[in-house]
Formats: structure tokens, C-alpha cells, sequence
């Protein structure tokens, strides 16, 4: 209705205090040189990794020298030449650079333009060798990679690395001014490239695909409802349940369908968790939290129940619904390589997390924090709460769905005791260790999470008695570290919340609200309805 | 619509005409939630008769008299919840832990006072002198133990939280959970942990109606409404209970008035989980034996009937105890015992939807 | 025509009768205030006209619309907005954020255009931003449009809910003790943003207990005491009405009221707000 604005009003002066844009600045720059530090390492292992393993069979492929020199001529032979020269240049540039900064602080910043495009050829070129190696294994032009997988890992640690630096170096400016971009950009390459890495270690991907990334897909989830819509859901378990039954029984021997495919499947089981979502949510998002709490709670042991008590005979019973098909992805068969998994993961996870920061920045985003500050004024400014809530339970319920269905596909089986409290509490402890709110925070709570609890505990024995035998101490070797793992979430829980309620990467809002204490007074108190 | 507020308002006298479709959107609710005890008891008398003319009489009247049982030390957990909740508005999630803590305590007094050369063991089972002389050894112990544990979790835990955000604490009383979960769940291991109490109380001591009720059965009864009765009492009357009351309705107002802020907390917990610790004794006695993770279940379930009491309010946290009780008992004899905690649950969902007040609450005051 | 009418509105909270039989309605463009002691049910009847309490009895009319038994975020959608006596601003937003709430109701960006950031959606995003800072530098805040709210000073703060009320493209504009807080000057030009809004074509229906201001904008004035209304009528009118004097000094201080018109007859009390809610 008024479209034209109201008059202006000298507006009294008022220190302001130091704009975003520095703090952003200073902020940035740290990520440029996390970024820079990170590359060189990589570029430094690379390296030097292949004269610390052992020599191979045939003598050759220790480095990066030896490709080149191993290769006959030819076009990637010039690329590496190429490349080779554009980023020893930039890196004596990003030496003076460092010199520079340390010296006399903005000089740095200086041929811009030129710089780009250096750096542009070289992470150009380096993909362009990247990709050429990965898809020319059998070909003669690389054929002395094949050789020895450390070397494979050597020339692609170093090129990735040399890509990272002349991004970070090239683009310092751009990067600055898309932060989040960049650094999940590089995130998702050198995610991408953890299965090559640990390819000797079968049990590290399985616990990568399995643990690392299935929980990160239930904090992400789990975020929306706690993080965004300020909602203790602590049955959420609940959902990823009915993504894994759904996708389970549509998706194997238990209903003989194997036609569905497995891409149609996940969003099959995330419609039908959202569904649930929003029928859970329906009735009791009038509740205030704590009492939303322990409906969830409620909610998240009934399901595993009534699956355990074989509903309808549709769930199995206590042994759960088996011979689940293994997905395939055109000629990319899931069953035959477990790595597969953990990549189809990092895409989903990646595509998530997109989603969760498009969300974020949205009306829908905006009107959770109001939400969550302030549920009466938000009323009042024209939010409708209620469907507001029901989204973000939806939303969540939908994102374990995904999860579920990964999950019964990579085991093969579901069983009800997959989806305990236990479950629930573990996405809880990462949402909240990681910093309620924050999906970058999410990402490295799971990681911290899922690595004590699914890979340093179950190996603990093997360590420990490892350790008992060379110091003598027998007894060391005899202590059952998996039984400590609700000691673990509980130590966490507790030292996070009375020591840094924020987490460990407080999304900034939430940091005050949590050290101030403010709440959001509920709606329906304060209408009466309750 | 305007057309239909017109109409209307030739019909009605002006001011008076109801908006049909906004009537309807309240009124539901507000009718579900007036006749929910109706419903409530109605559903009860039903299952009753239900099992009464399928399975017999008799067999009904024990479900009853089991539902009591079970009921009296799901309320005497629910005690400590509803205090809790009443005077700092927490949902003390480690409330069933401490519980399940106490039966470890209970068990583990009986072999302390062994090593003193007393066995509890031979000496309870011996006669009616023996048996009130080891109750009353292990009462006071057990319950002091328990108090103490919960005045150590919530200095530790709670205290530090009491001025943040709802959530804060709350996640911190389920790791408070997981902790002494994870505890006994190393310390004693999964399986059933033996309680050695074969035999303490035995024997028949009444039969009313074909019902044999047996000794343990009134010992856990007698404990609870005991207690009950005790509680409500100190509340009432003593000095301590008024201040509690007094912080419960208003923090600031009974600090100002010189009230013993921190120290009212603590004895609420100490007296909610001292109960909570002879409804642990009884149990110990009564079913012989102890699990880690029992806490969890007898903790939401024991939850569940102070909400259906109406948090806050003492005698509905027993009256929720006994009908949850009696529900979950009659529930699981009319669907099958695997349903039991389904049925608990879905009775937590359904009265905090229509009922959040529960049956004698009052409406919670939501503090911004 | 009427905009707004209140018919014969009662709101119970157990025992207390807060608001009484009230009726009275505003006008099409018209300012009308209300005023009355501490307790007499202003915010609860406010309360009532958004939604926030459902009413005991009565009827409330907008536009000729019944909007009885309306969630607070339809009211808004048809064009009532309202600012809060203890400013409830969401505090860890910036202020063009605070104002981008306001446009929800009158976005369209659906669950898929959030997740998919869809171009509409971006176009939308970018409308309503550039909207909202109109609104702010019109109202004086374009400098303080990244700033949180929370970090305002406390008469910015005051003008900011303004702004977040505006944002929704309202018709009505209820204020609740706007002046509250403000100093002498701070006044000035809270009335002259005022008189502005209506001079744009907005309705504004005002709770203030600052009788300079109430006097000197008010077409209209409505008073409450203990719930029930007792005087309504053009401001000289009220300042003469026997009752109305009676209410705020007490009987046998209509002679005093004459020579203290320009005064505020009560401190404003900023506690207002909880001692009309029930204990």
C-alpha cells in the first residue's frame, strides 16, 4: 500500500561502531592463507611423499619429475610444462606477496588483473592434467602412473594442491568476496579425493560413507529444525527410520521391486520422512520447546518400536528388513566398489548444503529467526508460525529421509535397533558441538563426532593393545573402549553447553542469543491456547 | 465473506454473532481438552471390562493391582520431575538415570554393610525384626545417596545454566543422561544386573475379590503413597517447603523476600531424587534385579504421568503415576506387552496435544 | 467510512474482566488515540484487533470484514499492523533484516523457490530489499540498515518497529505507546512521521499516555478505564469530559486538570504491558 517513502528525518549522529566490512576483511584474509597454507601442503606431500614409501617394483614413478620425465611428448607433456612454469611463478609471487603483507601491510594487493588470469591458466591447466591422468590409467601417454598407486596419489596431491594455490593466489579478491564459495569448492575436491588417498584403507571409506557421511546428512537435517527454527527435536532418529523402511521396502527382495531406481528411491524415502514430519509436527508445534522436546522424544522410540513389533508384518520385526539391492549409477556399479557410496554421498551432501544456505538466505530463512527470537512479534509481522515450524520439521524429516535410504542401501539390512536414541543423541551432539546454526559448523561437528566415536573408540583396542604389548601393560589391551562411547556423548554434551553453548563455529546470531539468554516467549502461552 | 457477516448480523444481535469457521478452529480443542478427564477415565472403566469378559475377572483384577504397583514407583520418579519442573522449569532428563543409579546404590549398600560384616542377605530373609532392620538401614542410605547425586548434578550441570535459553539446559540434562548411562553401562555391563534380594519380602497378605495381593506389592504401595503423603505435607507446611513454592512462582520476588535462592534448588533436587531413590529400593526388592538403561524408559514414562498430573503440581504426579500405571498395564494385556512402551508414549503425545496442562495443573505461565 | 470496527468486544482472563463491552470504531484516514490509566486493557484491547488473545465476546470489523478468530498472520496479511509497547524488535537481525520480516506476508516465494533459490525468487529478494531500504531512509535508518537491532539507540529502535510495520503494506497502523522513552525532541518527530503516515493515506490508531502528543495529533480519542470505555470524542472534548478527569486524578480534580493540560498527566511506565496480563 505505501509505496512511496515517508519523508526523511535527520537522523542524529551516531558513532557507529567498526563496519561488518572490516571484521569480513580480516576474516577473509584468514581463509586466503588457510587456503594458500593448505595447497602448499598438499603440493609439499605430493612431493615428498614418494621418497618416504617404498621404491616400486619397477623403479619408477617416485615423483611428480618422473612423470614428466617418464612421459613421452606429447600434448600433456607441454600442459605440465606449462603448468609448471605458471606456478613456480606464482609461487615466488606469492612468497614476494607474503613478504610484502608481513612488510607493509596492503601492498600486496597490487596487478589484480594480471594475476587472475595467471592464476585461471594454471588451475585450468592443472584440472585439465588432473583429469587427463584420470581418464588415461591404460593409455601410453601416462601409462608409468599405473605403476604404483602412491605415485598416483603423489602427481594428484600435488596438482591439487598446485590448483588450490593459484586459486587462492589468483583470486584473492574474488575469493574474499565469495568466502563460503570457495572454501566449499575446495572442500568438495579435496573431499573428492579422500577415497584416492585412502585407498589402501578399505576400513577408512567404509567409515567415511558410512558414519562420516550418513551423520553429516542428519546434523545438516537435524540443523533446520534445531538450528534455524530454534526446535529441540529429540526424536529424530525417527525420521531417518522411516527413510531407511521406506526405501528398504521398495527397494530390494523384501517386496521383490528391484525396478524403482535407487535415485527415484532416496526421494521416495525423504517424501514419505517429511510426511511424517509434518504429521508428528502438525499437532504439537504448538508446544512450547521443552515440551516439544520430549514429544519427539516420545515419537523417536515409538517408531523403532512398532518396527520392531513388525506393524502390518510390513517392517520384519527385530531382524529388519533385508536383502536390500545395491544401487548402480549406469555402469558405475555400487556393489562391486564401496568408494561409489562416498561419492554419491559428497554429491548429495554437497547439493544439501546448497539447499540449507539457500534456505538460510531466504524469506523462509529470515522468518525461522524470527521465529526463533521472537515467536509473538513474528506473529504479528505477518508470519504464519505454525507453517513456519511444520516447514522446518518437514524440511529436516526430508534430509534424514535421504539419509535413511543411503543407509539401508549400504548395509544391505535395516533392523530397529539402527535407530535408538542413541542415533538421535549423536546427530544432536554434532549440531550442537559444531555450533547450532551453522551448516559450515555442522560439517566439522560431524567430522569431530563420527571419527571418536565410529573410528577412534572401535580402534581403541587395537591401539591400546598394541601399546600394552610393547609397554608391558597387560591390562591395557583388555579394556572395552566401545562401551564408552554414551560416556563420550555425555562428557561432550555437558562441556559444550557450560563451556561454549555456541559451539566450537558459532553462527553469530545464535552466539549472542545463547550468552544472552533471550527466548522466544510462545505463541500459543501467550494466546491462551496452551 | 462480508455478505456473511451481514446476514449474520441481521439474525443475531449485534457484537453477539459467532464466526462459524473460527468457533469451530477453537472450540475443538477446547472441548477435548474440558472433557479429556471424562475420556480419560471412560477409556479406563472400558479396558477394565474389556479384559474382565475376555480373560476373566480375576485376571483383571490382577492387572489392576500390577498397574498399582507399577504405577506407585513410576510416581514416585514423576515426584522428582514435577518438583523439578515446577521450581526451575527444567526437564531433569538424567531424572531416570538417577533412578536407575539409586537401584545400583541399593545393591551395592547390601554388599557395603556385608563388609561390615552384616549381610543383608541372610538377615532380611530371616524374619519380620530382620527385614525392618535392613529396610531401615537401607531407606535413609539409599535415599541420601540418591539426594546427593542429584544436588551434584545439578550444581555441576544446571547451576551454571539457570539464566540461558530453555534448550541450553535441557541438552545438557540429556548428556547428563548419557553419562551416568554410559557409567553403568561399563561399570555393570548390559545384562541384567542381580539385585540378591530373593526372598526379602514374600508371602500373601491379603486377598481381596480373588486377588492375591502379596507383601512386596504393599510394600511398594505403602512407600509411595508414604511418601506422597509426607511430601505434600513438608510442602505444605514447612519452612523450606513455603520457599519453595515461593521460588517456583516467582524467582526474583523470592530472592528479594530473602530467600535462599540456590539452596531452595538444591533441596528441591535432593528430595526429588531421595524419592526417586526409594522408589529404587522398592524396585530393587521387588523385580530383583537392575539394567543400565532402565532409566531411560522409567524416566520418559514416569515424565509422562507428571504431565498427566499436570507438572508442577505434587498430587498429580502421583495420581499421573498410578493412572499411567494402569494404562501401560492394561495396555500391553489388550495389544501384547511389546506395545507397552508405544502405548506410554503415544498416552505422552496425546495429553500434552490436548491436555498440556494435564489433569490438575494449572496453565503453566510461559516466562519470557 | 469506518476501517476498523470495534464491536462490543470483551476479553475475560479468569476472573478479571479486562476489557469490557468496548465499542467504538475508526475512520478511513483518521488518527485516533486511546488513552486510560495503567490496566485499563489498551494493549489487551490492541491484543485482541491483531489476534493475538482471542476475543471472549464482541466482534472486531475491518473493512467491513469480520477478523474474530483470525491467527495474528492473516490479520496482518489483510492490513493491520502494529508496533509493541517493550519494543520486540528481533534483536540479533540487522535492521533492513527486521524490515525484510515485515515484507513477508507480502512475498510469494514458495518452499521450492527458498531451497532452489530459484531467479524468481531472487528477483523477489532483491525487490524487497531495495524496498526496504526506501523504508528505512525514509525513515531516517538507510545509515543504519546493517547494524543489528539490538545495537540501536533506543529511539531508532522505536522507529525501526515502525519501519517493520510499514513494510507489510498495512492500511491500519496500530501504535503502542509510541512516544514511551522518547525525549522531548525524539517526539517531535515521532508525531511528524505520524501525521506524515496519514498525509500517505494511512489509518493510525494509537495507545499513548504522553496527552501532548495524544492532544496534539489525535482526531479522535478513545478512553478506557478498567476495561470499559468511558469517554470518546474530539481531544477538547475528552480534556473537558468530567469522567475522563476523574479516572486519571480521581474525583474532585477536574479544576487542577485545567492548568495542567500540556503536562503528561502520568510518567509513562514502561511495566504497563505485564500488569494487564493476568498472574
Amino acid at each position: 500500500m505505501l509505496e512511496t517513502p515517508v519523508s526523511p528525518i535527520p537522523a542524529d549522529s551516531v558513532d557507529l561502531p567498526a563496519t561488518a566490512g572490516q571484521t569480513r576483511e580480516v576474516e577473509s584474509s584468514a581463509i586466503f592463507w588457510l587456503l594458500a597454507v593448505g595447497g602448499l601442503l598438499l603440493v609439499a606431500m605430493g612431493w615428498f611423499l614418494p621418497w618416504f614409501v617404498e621404491p616400486t617394483a619397477n623403479g619408477i614413478g617416485f615423483s611428480p619429475q618422473d612423470v614428466v620425465s617418464s612421459s613421452p611428448t606429447g600434448v600433456g607433456t607441454v600442459l605440465v610444462y606449462v603448468m609448471g612454469a605458471a606456478m613456480l611463478a606464482l609461487l615466488a609471487g606469492l612468497v614476494v606477496d607474503a613478504v610484502a603483507v608481513y612488510g607493509h601491510r596492503g601492498r600486496a594487493l597490487r596487478y589484480e588483473g594480471a594475476r587472475a588470469v595467471l592464476a585461471l591458466t594454471g588451475v585450468v591447466c592443472t584440472l585439465a592434467i588432473w583429469v587427463l591422468i584420470g581418464l588415461s590409467h591404460e593409455e601410453p601417454l601416462f601409462g608409468a602412473l599405473s605403476a604404483s598407486a602412491q605415485t598416483d596419489n603423489a602427481v594428484w596431491m600435488t596438482l591439487t594442491g598446485f590448483a588450490i594455490c593459484a586459486f587462492a593466489y589468483g583470486l584473492r579478491p574474488w575469493i574474499i568476496r565469495h568466502t563460503s564459495v570457495s572454501l566449499a569448492g575446495v572442500a568438495f575436491i579435496v573431499g573428492g579425493l579422500v577415497p584416492y588417498i585412502f585407498n589402501q584403507s578399505s576400513d577408512f571409506i567404509s567409515w567415511a560413507a558410512g558414519s562420516l557421511a550418513i551423520y553429516t546428512l542428519l546434523g545438516l537435517g537435524l540443523n533446520v529444525v534445531v538450528g534455524f527454527a530454534g526446535l529441540l527435536d529429540l526424536g529424530y532418529a525417527a525420521f531417518f527410520a522411516i527413510g531407511a523402511y521406506t526405501a528398504g521396502s521398495l527397494f530390494g527382495s523384501r517386496h521383490g521391486v528391484h525396478e524403482i531406481p535407487f535415485w527415484v528411491i532416496i526421494f521416495l524415502g525423504a517424501a514419505v520422512a517429511a510426511l511424517f514430519g509434518a504429521i508428528l509436527g502438525a499437532p504439537t508445534l504448538r508446544l512450547r520447546g521443552d515440551y516439544l522436546a520430549i514429544v519427539t522424544l516420545g515419537f523417536g522410540e515409538i517408531i523403532p518400536d512398532a518396527a520392531n513389533n513388525n506393524l502390518f508384518s510390513q517392517t520384519g520385526g527385530p531382524n529388519g528388513i533385508s536383502g536390500i539391492d545395491r544401487p548402480g549409477f549406469g555402469h558405475f556399479d555400487f556393489g562391486t566398489d564401496y568408494r561409489y557410496y562416498f561419492w554419491a554421498l559428497l554429491i548429495l551432501i554437497s547439493l544439501v548444503i546448497i539447499c540449507m544456505r539457500n534456505l538460510e538466505r531466504s524469506r523462509l530463512g529470515r522468518a525461522w529467526v524470527a521465529i526463533r527470537e521472537d515467536e509473538v512479534a513474528a506473529s504479528a509481522t505477518g508470519i504464519n508460525t505454525v507453517s513456519g515450524k511444520l516447514l522446518a520439521f518437514a524440511i529436516g524429516a526430508s534430509v534424514s529421509g535421504f539419509a535413511g535410504a543411503f543407509y539401508g542401501a549400504e548395509l544391505g539390512i535395516v533392523t530397529p535397533e539402527d535407530f535408538r536414541f542413541a542415533v538421535s543423541v549423536t546427530a544432536l551432539t554434532i549440531v550442537v558441538l559444531g555450533g547450532i546454526g551453522n551448516i559450515t559448523g555442522v560439517a566439522v561437528g560431524a567430522m569431530i563426532v563420527t571419527f571418536l566415536i565410529f573410528w577412534v573408540l572401535p580402534h581403541m583396542t587395537e591401539w591400546s593393545t598394541t601399546v600394552g604389548h610393547t609397554t608391558g601393560i597387560t591390562q591395557l589391551s583388555t579394556v572395552p573402549y566401545e562401551q564408552y562411547s554414551f560416556v563420550v556423548y555425555g562428557v561432550m554434551l555437558i562441556l559444550i553447553m557450560l563451556l561454549r553453548p555456541a559451539g566450537l563455529l558459532p553462527s553469530r546470531a545464535r552466539k549472542v542469543e545463547l550468552q544472552t539468554g533471550m527466548e522466544s516467549e510462545s505463541l500459543a502461552a501467550v494466546r491462551g491456547t496452551v | 465473506m462480508a455478505q456473511k457477516t451481514t446476514d449474520a448480523a441481521a439474525v443475531l444481535p449485534p457484537g453477539r454473532q459467532p464466526r462459524l469457521d473460527a468457533l469451530r478452529l477453537r472450540l475443538l480443542p477446547q472441548l477435548t481438552a474440558r472433557a479429556f478427564p471424562i475420556i480419560l477415565v471412560t477409556a479406563l472403566v472400558g479396558m477394565f471390562l474389556r479384559i474382565a469378559t475376555t480373560s476373566g475377572g480375576e485376571i483383571a483384577g490382577e492387572q489392576l493391582k500390577n498397574g498399582l504397583q507399577i504405577g506407585a514407583i513410576y510416581a514416585l520418579i514423576a515426584l522428582g520431575y514435577t518438583m523439578v519442573y515446577g521450581i526451575i522449569e527444567l526437564i531433569n532428563f538424567a531424572h531416570g538415570d538417577v533412578f536407575t543409579l539409586s537401584a545400583f546404590y541399593a545393591i551395592l549398600f547390601g554388599q557395603l554393610f556385608g563388609f561390615f560384616g552384616l549381610n543383608v542377605t541372610t538377615l532380611a530373609p530371616s524374619s519380620a525384626g530382620g527385614l525392618i532392620a535392613c529396610l531401615l538401614l537401607l531407606f535413609p542410605i539409599t535415599m541420601l545417596a540418591a539426594g546427593i547425586t542429584g544436588v551434584l548434578i545439578e550444581r555441576v550441570a544446571y547451576r551454571r545454566l539457570r539464566q540461558s535459553p530453555r534448550l541450553a539446559p535441557l541438552i545438557t540434562a540429556v548428556g547428563v543422561s548419557f553419562l551416568l548411562e554410559g557409567v553403568m553401562f561399563a561399570k555393570f555391563g548390559a545384562a541384567n544386573y542381580p539385585a540378591r534380594k530373593d526372598g526379602w519380602v514374600h508371602g500373601t497378605a491379603f486377598t481381596a475379590g480373588g486377588v492375591p495381593v502379596r507383601w512386596n506389592d504393599v510394600l511398594v504401595l505403602s512407600t509411595a503413597l508414604g511418601l506422597m503423603f509426607a511430601l505434600q505435607a513438608f510442602v505444605r507446611g514447612s519452612r523450606l517447603g513455603k520457599a519453595m513454592r515461593a521460588t517456583a512462582q516467582d524467582r526474583d520476588a523470592a530472592l528479594l523476600s530473602g530467600i535462599n535462592i540456590n539452596r531452595t534448588i538444591a533441596a528441591t533436587f535432593f528430595i526429588g531424587s531421595a524419592l526417586a531413590g526409594a522408589g529404587a529400593l522398592v524396585y530393587s526388592i521387588y523385580y530383583n534385579s537392575v539394567q543400565w538403561n532402565l532409566g531411560f524408559r522409567y524416566g520418559i514414562i514416569a515424565f509422562t504421568a507428571a504431565v498427566l498430573g499436570g507438572i508442577g503440581n505434587i498430587v498429580g504426579a502421583g495420581l499421573g503415576g498410578f493412572l499411567i500405571g494402569v494404562i501401560s498395564v492394561f495396555g500391553s494385556q489388550l495389544l501384547g506387552g511389546e506395545w507397552e512402551n508405544s502405548i506410554v508414549f503415544a498416552m505422552l503425545i496425546i495429553v500434552l496435544t490436548f491436555r498440556p496442562v494435564g489433569l490438575l495443573g494449572m496453565r503453566v505461565p510461559d516466562r519470557a | 467510512m469506518s476501517l476498523l470496527e470495534i464491536d462490543h468486544i470483551s476479553k475475560r482472563f479468569g476472573g478479571l474482566l479486562a476489557v469490557n463491552d468496548v465499542t467504538f470504531d475508526v475512520g478511513d484516514g483518521e488518527i485516533v488515540s486511546m488513552i486510560g490509566p495503567n490496566g485499563a486493557g489498551k494493549t489487551t484491547a490492541f491484543n485482541c484487533i491483531t489476534g493475538l488473545y482471542p476475543v471472549t465476546s464482541g466482534d472486531v470489523r475491518f473493512d467491513g470484514v469480520s477478523i474474530v478468530g483470525l491467527p495474528p498472520h492473516r490479520i496482518t496479511a489483510l492490513g493491520i499492523t502494529r508496533t509493541f509497547q517493550n519494543i520486540r524488535l528481533f534483536s540479533f537481525m540487522t535492521a533492513v533484516d527486521n524490515v525484510m520480516v515485515g515484507e513477508h506476508s507480502r512475498m510469494h516465494a514458495k518452499v521450492w523457490d527458498a531451497i532452489l533459490r530459484t531467479p524468481k525468487a531472487r528477483r523477489e529478494e532483491r525487490a524487497v530489499e531495495g524496498h526496504a531500504l526506501t523504508i528505512l531512509s525514509g525513515l531516517g535508518l538507510e545509515r543504519y540498515a546493517d547494524m543489528y537491532a539490538r545495537n540501536l539507540p533506543y529511539g531508532f529502535q522505536r522507529r525501526l518497529e515502525i519501519a517493520r510495520a510499514l513494510a507489510s503494506g498495512p492500511r491500519l497502523l496500530l501504535l503502542d505507546e509510541p512516544a514511551a522513552g522518547l525525549n522531548p525532541q525524539e517526539k517531535n518527530e515521532l508525531m511528524g512521521v505520524i501525521s506524515h503516515l496519514r498525509d500517505e493515506g494511512l489509518t493510525i490508531f494509537l495507545i499513548e499516555h504522553d496527552m501532548r502528543v495524544v492532544m496534539e495529533i489525535s482526531d479522535r480519542i478513545v478512553v478506557l478505564d478498567y476495561g470499559e470505555k468511558i469517554a470518546e470524542g474530539s481531544p477538547a472534548e475528552v480534556r473537558n469530559n468530567p469522567r475522563v478527569i476523574e479516572a486519571y486524578l480521581g474525583s474532585g480534580a477536574t479544576t487542577q486538570m485545567h492548568t495542567a493540560r500540556s503536562t503528561p498527566l502520568r510518567p509513562a511506565n514502561p511495566a504497563d504491558d505485564e500488569g494487564e496480563r493476568p498472574a
